[in-house]
């Protein structure tokens, strides 16, 4: 039972296309993340599942109806947005509480829902305040709050902790991660972080452009992204990419453009002569030996934990992550070997991913 | 070494040089406010002084001079002899009724043209910024004609319609400005809580714009309190005259009693006074609170 369902969707504003037949299954009870860069129309794609924007084209089922042409209100759903969007003169729990009221609820049930989502909340203590009397991070909670009480099929979420700072934000990516886990309500999330796509979601939807590039899940996507784009956008620091010739299936090595070599373990089918692009995420770089590829080290950045070194391999730059504690200078050489059993293959030509 | 006491002492003498010596442009600023301050008050001083002394004291004192013996007949005279009971009423009517009707259609109206899209919705607002480009004195001689038609001259409707029609689009104007600043967020939140658009101005926009609505209401509740040349031109009958019409027949009347004529200004200023100073805490503290915020 499918619990969004988005089929051939399009969205023109005016003359511009923006949103160009989007498909996307979101099975009930699913963590779903729409990411992408800026203005690839995630937004837009939001705000249409709202019925805050017209469909152009196609048609989106919420719980198996067609909601096309229902109301906002109609649909079932609930929306919290990046600034909030609080009613400033009413306080945290008549905020909760207005969908209800305006449904007709009587005040008992009013007041026992928004207890019981203040409670998953820990809003208790500030249930009489107005909005300009919170925090940025409880705003958001009120904001969610009111999401809750409406207990809807589908939960909408537009960046909502971009205005937060960054330790906030880790703190609730969290919250969200176990209200999810609580409530087990479908989410369609927007986000252009790739790092709260990685970690929140069971499914994540790469949007570029208006174009799906990859539905799946978050490791799936990592491990195998069907484009360079993907590949690009997912993971930090980003992968590196690499272009040349493989010469011999049988002994590959990667002729690069500027005539390094990099000794290959495998190489993807019908690949001989065939312009490639090499993708090598920077945590599978180690030192190499004899037969490493020859590196100079221009940046050193320690992080604690890792250091990012910023390497050139014939005027190309990569990014290397190292585990260990390393005694590193700029322009030193070093050789460098790549984990070749992850190393990934992409045609030049049409950018998708060539399976070895 | 030796040189750093006394750099320290002239420094310290400094900052309290410094915060003896006054800002000279913000003493220039307090002159030419008090100035300002003095040009304002000395009429309404003159009129409360001179509606308060007998016929014999206004001719004998000097303008300024305070009243000896405060004369408060003049204040009865002029109510009953300037017919006062009724010009009063009919001031009353026709300024409860317009400035909340007019003030009410003009924030339903900004709020439809800042947040409803419509493929007319910019030729709606042009034609409401070109209503505030009109002068209504040009307008005098066809609207007589126009109530005239409708049969409306000597009618509180005749008066209020017209007043509403030039309050509103300077209103709108100004609303539709606020309205545009609410971030549309607020509203598509609470169209998803399941508010219809009238829900959404009454309960969401209308308390956000509060300090407007009472910066407008005082506005407009003097200048149609005060307002001449349409009333002139609409009400010809002596019983449905307002205050200021009232006033004009007084001078004719009693232009040798200068103390009942300025008792009859100080009881038509006055209301206007008082609802200036219900509703300007409002609208102060409403403009330095920031309330779209938050
Ligand atoms: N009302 C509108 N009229 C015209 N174009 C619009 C409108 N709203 C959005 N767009 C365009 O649609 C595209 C997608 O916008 P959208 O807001 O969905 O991007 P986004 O993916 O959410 O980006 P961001 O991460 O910056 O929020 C953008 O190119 C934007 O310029
Ligand atoms: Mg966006």
């Amino acid at each position: 039972m499918s619990g969004l369902s988005i089929g051939n969707v399009k969205k023109s504003f005016g003359a511009v296309d923006v949103i160009h037949g989007v498909d996307v299954e979101i099975a009930d009870g699913e963590f779903a993340i729409l990411v992408g860069p800026s203005g690839c129309g995630k937004s837009t794609l939001l705000r249409m599942i709202a019925g805050l924007e017209d469909i152009t084209g196609g048609q989106i089922r919420i719980n198996g109806r067609v909601v096309n042409d229902l109301q906002p209100k109609d649909r079932d759903i609930a929306m919290v947005f990046q600034n909030y969007a609080l009613y400033s003169q009413m306080t945290a729990s008549q905020n909760m509480g207005f969908a209800l009221e305006l449904a007709g609820a009587k005040r008992p049930e009013i007041d026992k829902k928004v207890g019981e989502a203040a409670a998953i909340l820990g809003l208790q203590p500030l249930l009489d305040r107005k909005p300009a009397q919170l925090s940025g991070g409880q705003r958001q909670r009120v904001a969610m709050g009111r999401a809750i009480v409406r207990d809807p099929k589908v939960f909408l979420f537009d960046e909502p902790l971009s205005n937060l700072d960054a330790k906030l934000r880790v703190k609730m990516r969290a919250e969200i991660k176990a209200l999810h886990q609580r409530l087990k309500t479908t989410i369609v999330y927007v986000t252009h972080d790739q790092i709260e796509a990685m970690t929140m979601a069971d499914k994540i939807v790469v949007l570029h452009g208006g174009r799906v590039e990859q539905i799946g899940s978050p490791l799936e996507l990592y491990d195998k992204p069907r484009n360079i784009f993907v590949a690009g956008f997912l993971g930090s620091p980003a992968m590196n990419f690499l272009e040349g010739t493989i010469e011999d299936a049988a002994n590959p090595v990667l002729a690069m453009t500027s005539g390094s070599r990099v000794k290959l373990s495998r190489a993807p089918a019908n690949s001989v002569n065939r312009p490639l692009t090499l993708g090598i995420r920077p945590e599978d770089i180690a030192f190499g030996g004899e037969s490493g590829v020859d590196a100079v080290v221009k940046v050193i950045e320690p992080t604690g934990s890792e250091t990012h070194v910023a390497v050139e391999i014939d005027g190309k730059e990569l990014t290397w992550v190292v585990r260990e504690r390393v005694e590193l200078a700029p322009e030193q050489r070093v050789k460098l070997s790549f984990e070749t059993s992850k190393v990934h293959f992409f045609d030049q030509q049409t950018q998708q991913r060539l399976d070895a | 070494m030796t040189a750093m006491p006394t750099n320290h002492a002239a420094v310290h003498l400094e900052v309290q040089l410094s915060s003896i010596k006054r800002d000279p442009v913000l003493i220039g600023l307090w002159i030419a406010l008090v100035a300002v301050a003095l040009v304002w008050v000395a009429p309404f001083v003159f009129i409360v002084f001179t509606s308060l002394k007998t016929p014999a004291a206004v001719t004998s004192t000097g303008a300024f001079v305070p009243p000896t013996e405060l004369a408060f007949e003049n204040y009865s005279a002029a109510w009953s002899r300037g017919n006062f009971a009724n010009s009063f009423l009919n001031s009353v009517i026709i300024t409860v009724i317009k400035v909340p009707l007019g003030l009410f259609l003009s924030a339903m109206a900004a709020y439809a043209l800042a947040k409803i899209r419509l493929k007319i919705t910019k030729a709606l607002l042009l034609l409401v910024v070109f209503g505030t480009m009109i002068p209504f004195q040009v307008m005098l001689a066809p609207l007589f004609t126009l109530v005239n038609s409708f049969g409306l001259i000597d009618t509180y409707p005749g008066v209020i319609l017209p007043y509403i029609a030039f309050g509103v689009p300077y209103q709108v104007f100004i609303l539709h400005g606020f309205f545009r600043g609410i971030p549309k967020e607020l509203s598509e939140a609470a169209l998803i809580d399941g508010a219809n658009h009238f829900t959404i101005f009454r309960r969401i926009f209308l308390p956000v714009c509060l300090p407007v609505l009472a910066a407008l209401l005082i506005l407009d509740f003097v200048s149609t309190w005060n307002e001449f040349a349409m009333a002139l031109v609409l009400l010809q009958d002596q019983r449905m005259w307002t205050l200021p019409l009232g006033l004009m027949s007084f001078q004719g009347q009693f232009s040798s009693n200068y103390g009942q004529l300025n008792a009859a200004i100080v009881m038509t200023v006055l209301p206007a006074t008082i609802v200036y100073l219900i509703f300007q805490r409002y609208f102060v503290s409403g403009l330095t609170s920031g309330a779209v915020k938050g």
